[in-house]
């Protein structure tokens, strides 16, 4: 019997490693466009619908746990917006296609074989995988997030008191992101070289204002290898040095904001440091919008006319947008190390973008610690730049604690615009060459 | 007995309303109107600084510092020009006013000081400055009291220790044009207005900074990115102690060893050019720079004979000297070790200062390499500079014997005179950091090695001698979850241990005494930094501990800064200093110049050695931390930023 149960178990592990047979022209098809025979439904869930107090029971399936507190509270309501498709850029998705059959997961957690490039497992996520929740978090990581690259330009963060809505502090920054490899759209493919550390991926972070920050540069280098630790450095204007960055800050504040660095875009961390559990497919709210659709903040107004998303409701904490009814995978991941500042994340990602719209973060004892929100916005109903880039942009933020009554808001001018993006800007070098 | 005195009046000076008042007052002015930074339409020139008042106030001294600043930093890109991908120009001005020198005028301004008297415990027990028991009637000795009277001194040392039958000497403290006694032209003679004003003198200060800079693309893939002008050139990786970080020469009389090296650090007219090679082959990051300093020399500033903050008291010793060469002087407990004496001038002190002219032998190099392999960050540094530090060198050929009548105006092997020069040093040098998961830790490692550098040496004709020396740090940084203390934000534990081996080391205990070289063989200083952050970082408490192995001192600085707005920052802290101050060296009064007059023997006779004082030599072992025991203070710092 015990023969019989080891094999078993043998047998899943080496049938969860096994290339993704099932997964084919058809599951890609319906893995980037969900939506080609139908958006998904709910009765009495169309655009212009407002869910607020007096009604949000009645919409409780289609709204997450925090954000369904939120607005029994009365601190915010949802203005629904028809569901539209958000595609991906196409060459993204011919390098899925190309990848068929070709990728399977390694047999330790966070190693991945026969991946170039595209959505590394495009098949639908089964309940009986128990590596299910894996691939999901592989499809993120080398989801087209912000495609080859990206530049926040300029974002605004904003601290602020939830209860008094008193805005304590905003921080303007400069992001930047860069795919060192699995590139599909951008020159060099698939790769820059020389690469000899073999990164998959750079951030780089500039504080602009207030005055006590600027000069504050973050920079951070993502290997292809998951199991390796992630680099990261600080550039203290102050000092005028580059401090080489212990991990354990990346799940510390950032900047005193309510947002670690692992919180970035979703999460921002290795595969490997997190267990993680695929829960199911549903069918929620997610705020994705067209952002030129929205009524927008008449402050920090750009010069090309771009305007930011307005915040407002309780504490100015919530970006005023509309949500769409989407097809979510629920992903819960747990970390690893027991000194990790929280007990577990609950993920919605979006099926069809594999961007992480909304997130739940619980503390040590399992309490709802954060609700971290992610706008996405049509590139297409954005700046004109973006049109066509097949980019699902970040566009507005919110994370919540709500055990301490605070929130950081985040309004995005994203950009996909390569020449923002050189590699030379991900150099530590550049740290000490753009501070003062 | 000095210090009883003042124990006698603590607070006189109201420091703690004296501390709050001006802070408050500016808090108030600047929570109400909101100054703005300025930036162009086109976003190509912006505008940015602050202004801040710092005021510090000393136990049993009253206020040392009421520093209000004003600094304004500014940048305009002129974008691509020529061959040049990007031309901009930076320009940082700061102006400061420092009222200590008014509002405590008689302890750092135009009426501190006064008349002293010297010890003379083989004599009267007492005697005043110019009337001691050995003095202008005896053979050769005395000088003019008239040039050099009995007022504006202070006993060297006497914030620290007592003379304890050792060197006594006597330290003009009032600005230079007040009282020129014991300055040094164009190294430490400053006068009112310049120590009220730091930086309007006519090494023009008040620019911080006033640079080019210039980037230009090559076909590789490398850019060539050049800075000309006036500038920091920062190297290294640790914090506080300065072991790479040596490019530009230091302020310490800002606040000795206490504050951000970015705002102490003087800034040269540089040119530097860097090669970023951005990822090859081999290595993740790399990139060359080279550094031409083409300045005219400037030394580090030690803070002058009567300022608030002089690192190890040096610029008191250096005054006091400098006065008994220029005028004469009365020296405790020397004659037979014993007596007060009266020296004339031209016999003992400092003579001259050998200030480096311009010329390009005299300019400065350095280069570095630095980049990332796997995951090590790493840096090779080299550099040939000036000793920004004075060497004193006792090989002053125009001294005075004052047991003979003649003035014969020659040198004299173990005779306290020196001229001081600031000797070319060579440094090879390097540094890394790298992470260890297993720890969480981040590991910084600095070392330098050096030839050229100059130590006092009474084991020597010349009174000094040449050591190579090996200086390294290694510093650790963790961030760590206390969460008694709080359970949502880690907190930054950083600790550094600084070590400094004089390779070419002399000492010998010689009946009973210690001679040589008073710095210690190998030493080390270790630091530890606990910060935290609440209210979303707006409350940042920290402490930072430092302490000195051997001289067996310690420093403990806790301050809260407050966030109040995201333009206003006010600190509250404290530097409080515990352990051992003064320690006692060889003092070279039995090191016979004059013999047979100081004693039989050779001059320098190693059998007539026995007596050690606290000064001037003891201040090398007690190190900085050591020989500002006596500074303990509170701080309070409010900053406006715009």
């Amino acid at each position: 019997m015990r023969l019989l149960n080891t094999t078993l178990v043998a047998g899943l592990l080496i049938a969860a490693t096994l290339p993704a047979h099932s997964a084919t022209n058809e599951d890609v098809d319906n893995s980037f466009y969900p939506y080609s025979k139908g958006v998904p439904t709910h009765e009495g869930v169309k655009a212009g619908l407002v869910i607020d107090q007096s009604n949000v029971e009645k919409y409780k399936d289609v709204i997450d746990p925090a954000m369904f507190e939120f607005i029994s509270q009365g601190w915010t309501k949802i203005t629904v917006g028809e569901t539209t498709s958000f595609d991906l850029h196409p060459n993204y998705v011919q390098a899925t296609r190309d990848g068929l059959g070709k990728v399977k997961l390694g047999e330790k957690s966070g190693e991945i074989e026969g991946f170039v490039a595209g959505r590394p497992f495009p098949e639908e996520p089964s309940m009986d995988d128990p590596r299910a929740g894996e691939k999901l978090a592989w499809n993120y990581k080398y989801g087209y997030n912000w495609g080859d690259n990206a530049a926040i330009y300029p974002f605004y963060w904003k601290y602020k008191d939830m209860n008094s809505g008193k805005l304590e502090r905003t921080i303007k920054f400069n992001f930047h992101f860069l795919n060192f490899k699995h590139r599909v759209n951008q020159e060099p493919l698939p790769e820059i070289t020389p690469n000899p550390a073999g990164l998959f991926r750079a951030i780089y972070v500039q504080a602009l204002e207030p005055f006590d920050v600027k000069d504050t540069q973050l920079l951070i280098h993502r290997y292809e290898n998951d199991l390796k630790r992630d680099n990261a450095w600080l550039y203290l204007g102050f000092q005028r040095r580059v401090r080489r960055l212990a991990s354990g800050q990346v799940t510390d504040a950032f900047l005193g904001s309510d947002v670690m660095i692992e919180d970035f875009e979703g999460y921002n961390g290795r595969i490997n440091d997190m267990e993680w559990t695929f829960k199911g497919a549903r069918n929620i709210l997610v705020p994705f919008y067209h952002h030129n659709d929205l009524t927008l903040s008449e402050e920090h107004k750009e010069k090309d006319g771009y305007q930011f998303v307005e915040m407002g409701d309780k504490g100015n904490c919530f970006p005023q947008i509309t949500w769409q009814l989407r097809k979510v995978f629920e992903l819960e991941n747990k970390p690893k190390d027991a000194n990790h500042p929280i007990s577990k994340r609950v993920h919605y990602i979006d099926a069809q973008t594999f961007t992480i719209p909304r997130t739940l973060t619980y503390d040590r004892k399992g309490d709802l610690w954060k609700s971290w929100q992610i706008g996405q916005a049509h590139p297409d109903h954005h700046l004109p730049k973006n049109k066509g880039t097949g980019v699902a942009v970040d566009d507005s933020f919110t994370m919540i604690d709500v055990q301490a009554m605070h929130c950081t808001t985040g309004q995005f001018k994203g950009q996909v615009d390569p020449s923002l993006n050189p590699s030379n800007k991900f150099t530590v070098q550049n740290l000490r060459a753009s501070g003062r | 007995m000095f210090l009883d005195i003042k124990k006698q009046q603590p607070g006189r000076k109201r420091p703690v309303i004296h501390a709050a008042l001006l802070p408050a007052t500016l808090a108030v002015i600047f929570c109400g109107d909101q100054a703005a930074a300025y930036t162009s339409d086109d976003g190509s020139l912006q505008l940015n600084g602050f202004v801040e008042n710092a005021t510090y106030t000393r136990r049993h001294v009253g206020l040392s510092k009421m520093r209000n600043t004003a600094q304004i930093e500014g940048s305009k890109d002129y974008g691509a020009q020529g061959p040049f991908s990007n031309v901009s120009f930076v320009g940082t001005f700061r102006a400061t006013y420092d009222a200590v020198y008014d509002l405590n005028d008689d302890e750092f301004g135009n009426k501190a000081g006064g008349p002293i008297n010297m010890e003379s415990v083989g004599g009267s027990g007492t005697s005043p400055w110019g009337a001691s028991n050995i003095s202008t009637g005896t053979l050769g000795f005395g000088f003019d009291t008239t040039q050099n009277p009995n007022e504006g001194l202070v006993n060297l040392g006497s914030a620290l220790h007592e003379t304890e039958g050792g060197v006594g000497m006597g330290v003009p403290v009032r600005p230079c044009d007040k009282d020129s006694r014991g300055c040094i032209d164009d190294y430490l003679d400053f006068d009112e207005n310049e120590l009220k004003y730091p930086e309007f003198n006519d090494r023009l200060d008040f620019l911080r900074e006033a640079y080019l800079d210039a980037t230009m693309p090559t076909e590789s893939g490398a850019t060539w990115n050049f800075r000309l002008g006036r500038q920091q050139v920062v190297w290294g990786r640790t914090d506080l102690f300065r072991v790479l970080d040596v490019i530009n020469p230091v302020d310490f009389s800002r606040h000795n060893i206490y504050d951000e090296l970015e705002d102490i650090r003087i800034p040269m007219w540089m040119a530097t050019g860097e090669y970023r090679m951005g990822a090859t082959e081999t290595f993740d990051d790399l990139n060359m720079q080279f550094v031409w300093n083409f300045d005219k020399f400037r030394p580090s500033n030690l803070g002058q004979g009567g300022s608030p903050y002089a690192i190890l008291d040096a610029g008191s010793f250096f005054r006091a000297m400098k006065n008994c060469w220029d005028n004469g002087c009365s020296v405790s407990n020397f004659a037979g070790g014993a007596i007060s004496t009266d020296f004339p001038k031209h016999v003992i002190g400092i003579r001259d200062v050998h200030l480096p002219d311009w010329s390009l032998s005299n300019s400065q190099f350095g280069v570095k390499m630095e980049g990332d392999y796997r995951g090590l960050g790493f840096s090779l540094n080299a550099l040939t500079y000036r000793s920004q530090l004075p060497s004193l060198r006792a090989v002053v050929d125009t001294a005075d014997n004052p047991f003979t009548p003649a003035i014969e105006s020659q040198h004299y092997d173990y005779l306290i005179a020196f001229d001081m020069h600031f000797p070319r040093v060579n440094l090879i040098g390097g540094s890394l950091d790298f992470y260890v998961d297993d720890i969480k830790s981040v590991f910084r490692v600095e070392t330098a090695y050096t030839q050229g550098e100059e130590f006092a040496n009474t084991l020597k004709p010349e009174l000094y001698s040449e050591s190579d020396v090996f200086r390294y740090v290694v510093g650790w940084d963790r961030p760590t979850f206390i969460p008694f203390l709080n359970e949502r934000r880690a907190f930054l534990l950083s600790a550094q241990l600084f070590g400094q081996y004089l390779v070419d080391h002399e000492r010998q205990d010689v009946n009973g005494i210690e001679a040589g070289i008073p710095d210690w063989e190998l030493n080390h200083i270790g630091t530890f930094l606990m910060k935290g952050w609440y209210k979303n970082d707006r409350v940042s408490p920290q402490i930072i501990l430092a302490h000195d192995f051997k001289a067996h001192a310690s420093t403990i600085a806790p301050s809260v800064d407050w966030l109040i707005s995201d333009n206003l920052r006010l600190t509250v802290g404290a530097n409080i200093k515990v352990g051992d101050g003064a320690q006692k060296f060889d003092d070279c009064r039995a090191c016979n110049p004059f013999p047979p007059f100081t004693g039989t023997g050779s001059p320098g006779d190693l059998a007539l050695r026995n007596l050690a004082g606290f000064e001037p030599l003891g201040r090398f072992r007690s190190g900085p931390i050591g020989m500002a025991q006596a500074e303990d203070e509170f701080q309070v710092t409010l900053r406006y930023r715009f």
